[in-house]
């Protein structure tokens, strides 16, 4: 039901409630393999019909923005579910810059599935694999596309049931299931904060639909407590999906999963996040707690992810901590109303991110190694991930002009006036981040060979090929970032902010290279740095301070709960049985079976009963 | 066409217990099989002469019985009932199917199964107070026998703690319904709202509250749940399905239905208090839930805190927070029924439901793979989680109830995230990690184990519901369409009774 134009619209626009199946349908179509019902000639027919699939997605996101471009963005909604006031729909928004979200959704989906095929080669689930893909891809690309708060809920959790099956993928190893537990109920405590303000918003705003949202919170007069606690409610479903502090454990946990789906969780998950976050910005205009709440988590995150990552050995992790931190980076530049930036950040990060997990993954799949203690020399031997890694990490850090400087140029020149010191945290985050990447290129590329990369060919053609394209499209991202323009010329910004960029950037790659790195101790004998970099490897003991404080005071309470049910409230229901039996054994011992004792009783009883209404009535 | 729904059964209870020789239990399952999907068609036959467009009973037949006592026979039909006549239909035919193993007296067994779901139908169908009492008493005693007789080793103990509450629970209505009828002095017991023109709030008040308390024994509501936990662990699987998804659900129905549709005043008088109420019986619910160790009894508890959620949405009584109860008892009664079937599987595979014993039963070829899928899928459904039944449920629940209980509403919302801590647990312990069934004694253990496969067609039921569970998940209209008229009318119940003119009420 096209709401703008009277004309029918074309096909690709009215079939866009497609975009989303195709993804879900992936993994429907997955099912017989991944169920065992076909067991002959393997799983990998579940693989191509997900490639075909999300190929359908892409070319057909690829069409309606030929046609959005035509006719401008276009809003669509069907009808899903009514009662009394309440009235929910699908709607999709299909702005450019959404299908731009959805485009690289699809996209990546694609490239991480053709990557996948390499690097799942032998594993005796695929289909499983694939078939969590294909709902994730699903889920995703309705998240970007949504137009309405409720459907963004209703993916964004489907999102979170992905990740848990995605992560806990290799479901037989301890570290996986502790891993998927964190992630599912890390992101579940963001899910019922923000059901919670979704609700709240239903019943107050009516409609679900971002645009009357909009409206209403425009001359809605919420009690400012009210208008805060929704504003925090709604900003913590982002916080949990874009694993911001102090909900940012999950992701590096996450790195248990396989590496195709840390490509597409570090890079368009987190993004998805992100989006929601966007369209929520303006429902938080009164409530300005929620903003500096954002601000802060930001800046902790970018400053904190960015630090954290620098003390990792596993060459997951290392990269892990680092998206906690860019995304930390997006949610300062949305809190300050720069969404345009905040966009091409994402974009940029997304792209660049994906890359340096591909060629993380080449490195994990010839070297069937993560350590990066035990890793060395692989400069000479695997090329094209080598470049891969060079150019993922150029796009990230603000030195080479690929996509994150002009990101980071335009921010530090937008916010410099008003917020200098969170100007300070983009200029800091990019020199740790420069640095962690040039460390672990020293670690893996350079140096001496160690016996796990004596024997590194570089990786077969299904890994290679979407990570070299990739590759190319990260050198050509500012080109494309130009044609996208969400911010009037990418290059807007100053010459002092260019070099504030550029130069933390170059120091960043100075410190990275001049760092003292061991193999054999890498942890430091020196105390003082040891315990820095104990707090740093060990996430600020995050882990350890979630067990001491909210698990050791949720699991008192259960079982506090549970003694109560049994002593207190099952004891009294007892005790109510016991004493009902005792005195029915204790009555039975009184009989004596002589008359004389039946009819004093009777007697007694008689009269004493007779007195007591003479009493009453008297 | 309704007295068909009691007819089928209860004739059909008789048939089986009477079957002469000595049949084989493989028979006589087939015939109550059989049985069942005859009801379940006649029930789908009322769900086509239903007009959702109608708020009120419909498709009313009676026959006068005992005129002099208020005891008339007469069954009606409305959004309420509809769903959960149809829920009892396929659950029973659910227990019927799983209720393979039964070998010891199978006549008695599939009668006593054939009478509850009769009794059932009779209660959710009664337009007459004492009818409905009748057929409240009726599902009692052949339960009770299923419990008793085809139970677990502790079997008399939990028994008689569900005998003896569930009588509690019957008294307290029978009680009410008498006072209500001498208070008003007319042996009418039909399904007429009183005014306060006609009796007093204070009288009111204390037939609401021992009706309540009966009810709330039922349902179960903190603090009188403690007979569910037992009486689940020591029933057979299909007893567990039928309990948990047929018989807590007279309590609800009875809830809204009796509680609410007889004193709607005194119930608006008394709502904040049920809204405080019901949250407390989703947190408590909730946390005992996580403090246990047989996968059974966790699943129980976490009935004690869905079943809250209809409790909060009853006090709201607003036309959404209504529909959601509707959905809410019919989603619960969908997933319970189906976590009860597939532990029970795991429990007959394995002979163990203690999750400090199970470890990895997701294992591909020597564990139980799609019994596991099946577990996830109840799992977040019962966690509430989008695309099943469980998340448009709640959501109605919170959607209604925000604006007018918002403390109760959230604190229940905190109780469905705990629903998430729980049955993660159970999901990662048990189905997680390597495969194991005693790591508690690695010595005599055999930790290289091969459980047997079990056959799809056993999974069938299992399969079934977890395709419904989806289905109004992601389709709720199909429910929504059959029930919105009903709640809507009941939410207006209030403001129709403080219309009329005191005493006009004939």
């Amino acid at each position: 039901m096209p709401l703008v134009s009277d004309l029918p619209l074309p096909l690709p626009l009215q079939t866009v409630w497609l975009i989303p199946l195709y993804g879900f349908s992936g993994m429907v179509l997955s099912l017989p393999w991944a169920t065992g019902w076909i067991k002959r000639n393997g799983p990998r027919p579940a693989a191509y019909l997900n490639l075909l699939v999300t190929l359908l997605a892409v070319v057909h996101g690829s069409l309606v923005i030929r046609e959005v471009l035509q006719l401008g963005p276009q809003h669509l909604t069907f009808p899903w579910f009514q009662a009394d006031d309440l009235r929910l729909e699908i709607g999709f928004d299909l702005s450019l810059t959404n299908l731009a979200a959805l485009e690289l959704v699809t996209f990546m989906s694609l490239v991480c599935q053709v990557f996948g095929l390499g690097y799942l080669d032998k594993e005796w689930s695929l289909a499983r694999f694939y078939g969590l893909v294909g709902f994730f891809e699903g889920a995703m690309s309705g998240v970007v596309l949504s137009s309405s708060l409720f459907m963004s809920y209703f993916l964004l959790e489907m999102l979170t049931l992905s990740t848990y099956l995605l992560v806990g993928f290799w479901y037989a190893q301890p570290l996986v299931v502790t891993a998927a537990r964190d992630a599912f109920l890390t992101k579940r405590v963001g899910d019922v904060l923000l059901l919670m303000g979704v609700v709240a918003l239903s019943a107050w705003a009516g409609s679900m639909e971002f645009n009357d949202l909009y409206a209403w919170s425009a001359q809605a007069n919420l009690p400012p407590l009210a208008a805060n606690l929704l504003g925090l409610g709604l900003i913590a479903g982002p916080m949990g999906k874009c694993a911001q502090f102090p909900m940012h454990l999950w992701l590096d946990e996450a790195m248990e999963g396989p590496n195709p789906a840390s490509i597409l969780r570090n890079s368009v998950v987190v993004t998805c996040g992100a989006v929601v976050l966007l369209k929520l910005m303006p429902l938080l205009q009164a409530a300005p707690l929620a903003t500096t709440v954002l601000l802060a988590v930001g800046a902790i995150s970018a400053v904190g992810g960015a630090l954290v990552a620098i003390a990792q050995v596993d060459l997951k992790r290392a990269f892990s901590y680092s998206t906690t931190s860019y995304l930390g980076l997006v949610f300062i530049a949305i809190a300050l109303q720069q969404p345009g930036i905040a966009l091409l950040m994402l974009f940029a990060h997304g792209l660049a991110k994906a890359l340096l997990f591909m060629s993380v993954g080449s490195i994990i799949a010839t070297t069937n190694c993560q350590d990066l203690t035990e890793l060395g020399g692989l400069g000479g031997r695997m090329p094209a991930t080598t470049l891969a890694y060079l150019v993922g990490g150029a796009g990230l850090v603000g030195l080479l002009p690929l996509g994150c400087f002009w990101c980071y140029g335009l921010i530090v020149e937008a916010i410099r006036p008003a917020a200098p010191l969170l100007a300070g945290v983009f200029i800091l985050t990019n020199l740790l981040t420069a640095l962690n990447l040039t460390r672990v290129f020293r670690s893996v590329f350079l140096g001496a060979p160690t016996p796990k990369t004596r024997r590194a060919p570089e990786v077969n053609w299904l890994m290679a090929t979407p990570m070299v394209s990739l590759s190319v499209i990260v050198l050509l991202l500012p080109w494309i970032m130009q044609r996208l323009d969400p911010v009037p010329g990418i290059n807007s910004f100053s010459l002092p902010a260019a070099l504030a960029v550029a130069g933390s950037g170059a120091a960043g790659v100075a410190a990275g290279t001049l760092v003292h790195l061991d193999q054999f101790w890498s942890r430091s004998r020196q105390k003082t740095v040891r315990l820095v970099q104990d707090l740093l490897a060990f996430d600020f003991y995050t882990p350890a301070i979630y067990r001491a404080t909210i698990v050791a005071f949720v699991a008192a309470l259960a079982n506090f709960a549970s003694w109560f049910d049994r002593a207190v409230v099952n004891g009294l229901v007892n005790g109510i049985g016991r004493a009902s039996l005792i005195s029915a054994e204790g009555l039975k011992l009184g009989v004596s079976g002589q008359m004389q004792t039946y009819v004093l009783t009777a007697v007694v009883a008689i009269v004493l009963l007779l007195s007591a209404m003479q009493w009453w009535f008297s | 066409m309704l007295s068909l729904l009691l007819l089928i059964p209860l004739l059909g209870a008789i048939g089986l217990g009477l079957w002469p020789g000595n049949p084989e239990p493989a028979a006589i399952r087939r015939a109550a099989i059989a049985l069942l999907v005859v009801q379940l068609l006649a029930s789908l036959r009322v769900l086509l002469a239903f007009d959702p467009e109608v708020g009120g009973m419909q498709l009313q037949e009676g026959l006068s019985w005992l005129s002099s006592l208020g005891l008339e026979y007469r069954l009606g039909i409305d959004g309420l009932s509809l769903p959960l006549v149809l829920v009892n239909a396929a659950l029973c035919l659910v227990a019927a199917i799983a209720s393979r193993d039964v070998q010891a007296r199978p006549r008695l067994y599939f009668s006593l199964l054939l009478v509850i779901s009769g009794a059932v139908n009779g209660a959710f169908l009664a337009e007459n107070l004492l009818l409905f009492f009748l057929f409240y008493e009726l599902e009692l005693i052949p339960l009770w026998l299923l419990i008793s007789v085809w139970g677990g080793a502790n079997r008399a103990y939990a028994a008689t703690k569900f005998l003896i509450f569930t009588a509690v629970s019957g008294v307290l209505i029978l009680g009410a319904f008498l006072g209500l009828a001498f208070a008003t002095g007319s042996v009418d017991f039909s399904l007429t709202p009183v005014a306060a023109g006609q009796l007093s709030m204070g009288s009111q008040l204390v037939l609401l509250v021992a009706l309540l308390i009966g009810f709330g024994i039922k349902i179960p509501l903190f603090p009188f749940h403690t007979w569910l936990p037992d009486a689940h662990t020591e029933a057979s699987t299909p007893v567990s399905v039928l309990l948990a998804g047929v018989l807590l659900k007279l309590g609800t129905y009875g809830l809204l239905r009796f509680c609410m549709g007889l004193f709607p005043e005194a119930w608006a008088q008394l709502a904040p208090g049920l809204a405080i109420w019901a949250a407390i019986s989703v947190l408590f619910g909730s946390l005992a839930a996580i403090a246990q160790r047989d996968m059974k009894r966790m699943v129980a508890y976490s009935s004690v805190g869905h079943m809250g959620y209809v409790l909060l949405a009853a006090a709201a009584a607003t036309p959404v927070s209504l529909l959601g109860a509707v959905f809410q008892m019919v989603s619960h009664g969908l997933i319970s029924a189906l976590l009860f079937l597939l532990v029970g599987a795991v429990y007959r595979c394995t002979g163990t439901r203690d999750l400090e014993v199970l470890r990895g039963l997701l294992n591909p070829e020597r564990g139980l793979p799609l019994t596991g899928s099946l577990m996830i899928v109840g799992v977040m459904a019962s966690a509430g989680l989008p695309g099943m039944a469980g998340f448009i449920s709640e959501f109605l629940v919170f959607r209604g109830s925000i604006s007018v209980f918002p403390l109760a509403t959230l604190l229940s919302m905190v109780g469905s995230g705990l629903t998430a801590v729980y049955f993660l647990l159970l999901v990662n312990r048990a189905f997680f990690g390597r495969l194991a069934i005693t790591p508690r004694d690695p010595m005599g253990s055999p930790l290289d184990i091969r459980l047997p496969a079990i056959q799809l067609l056993d999974q069938g039921p299992s399969l079934a519901l977890a395709l419904s569970v989806v289905l109004i998940g992601l389709w709720p209209a199909s429910l929504g369409t059959i029930a919105e008229a009903a709640t809507t009318g009941m939410a207006l119940l209030p403001q129709l009774v403080a219309a009329i003119p005191a005493g006009g009420v004939g």
